[in-house]
């Protein structure tokens, strides 16, 4: 029997970051970004994106909406790797810079069809009190270099990390499997 | 051979006494599985949640795994440990479960316990800290030698896992 060669399959992946929930910030603008095994290659579409700033609705609701469209396609071989998106939502502080209010990442659902996916959201921990005040005061909290870390699951020990809950990100994604990779 | 991908997330975890959470987590499979790509076991990083109960990690997951058999599915064994503001981590609770075995993705709430030990260690560990804790991390997933533990519940744990499997019908699996 002639083994099959290695298939390639496509993933598209269609849809919006469409709200968040910070209860104490307002101003706030997110960035995405794919994470992906070697195996994968964006094919068409943006991978990276930076939303508009968006201020609270005055209304009851206190809604943070983008509506920031996700559209983007993937080929690989192997459903190693498969694709996460991270979020990274950005804001201003008291004295007008900017720093980071929340990391999160998720991966890309399998099954074709609308899937709606609320992240929660982090942000590094400051080492010791009196770095939380200087970091407060001088406008530079701690950050990631690189935010895709957040996706990674290596070397997340030592790391400390604080959550303020709710302070979530919606997302809408509607993957298609153009090639389906299992049928089973 | 036939393979499996599990791809997902250690969300996070609620219930726990104490806050500034963290997990070890890691794989156990039978000898018919081999790993190709994929880490077997990692940590989280400490979580501490300032409003509310549930302390989140987003830690993902994603293992490649080959099989030549059924036994020995895998199963996820985890860790959760508290840190205190001095840095020393005391042991929350103890917990494991089974990947699924039905393609597709999957909300799993994984229970957790702790070993209790005699008055006086309880007593140690509600003012000092510390407290008994496994000498052999298999016990968390085997249950040849429970009869001899004495445990309290611990939190729970909420994973989100996806399962893709691939070549089980050429073995006449159906999944």
């Amino acid at each position: 029997m002639a083994a099959a060669g290695p298939s390639v399959f496509l993933l598209m992946v269609n849809g919006q970051v469409e709200s968040a929930q910070f209860p104490e910030y307002d101003d706030l603008y997110c960035k995405y970004c794919f994470v992906y095994g070697q195996d994968w290659a964006p094919t068409a579409g943006l991978e990276e994106g930076i939303s508009q700033i968006t201020s609270k609705s005055q209304d009851v609701r206190q809604a943070l909406v983008w509506n920031f469209p996700i559209d983007v396609t993937f080929k690989s071989t192997n459903p190693y790797g498969w694709p996460q998106i991270v979020l990274s939502v950005y804001g201003p502080d008291v004295f007008g810079n900017d720093v980071v209010r929340g990391y999160g990442a998720v991966h890309v659902p399998f099954s074709p069809g609308r899937h709606k996916r609320t992240i929660p959201m982090f942000v590094p921990e400051s080492a010791s009190t009196l770095q939380k005040f200087t970091s407060w005061f001088m406008g530079r909290r701690p950050e990631y270099t690189d935010p895709k870390v957040v996706a990674q699951g290596e070397g997340r020990e030592g790391e400390n990390t604080e959550t303020e809950i709710p302070r979530v990100a919606r997302l809408w994604l509607c993957p298609a499997q153009l090639t389906l990779f299992c049928p089973q | 051979m036939a393979e499996a991908h599990v791809i997902g997330q250690i969300v996070g975890a609620t219930g726990f006494s104490e806050n500034s959470l963290f997990c070890k987590w890691g794989v156990h499979t039978g000898a018919a599985w081999k790993l190709l790509s994929g880490i077997r076991e990692g940590q989280t990083q400490v979580d501490t949640p300032q409003i509310g109960d549930m302390a989140y990690w987003s830690h993902p997951i994603d293992l490649h795994f080959a099989t030549k058999g059924l036994q020995g599915w895998p199963r996820l064994h985890l860790q959760v440990w508290s840190q205190d503001s001095f840095g020393r981590c005391q042991l929350a609770g103890y917990g494991f479960c089974h990947v699924p075995s039905s393609p597709g993705t999957h909300k799993l709430d994984c229970p957790t316990w702790r070993p209790l030990g005699s008055w006086r260690e309880q007593l140690a560990r509600a003012f000092v800290g510390g407290g008994p804790q496994l000498l052999h991390g298999d016990t968390i997933y085997s249950g040849a030698d429970r009869y001899r533990l004495h445990t309290a519940a611990g939190g729970t744990v909420h994973l989100e896992l996806g399962l893709l499997l691939r070549h089980f019908d050429r073995y006449g699996v159906e999944c």
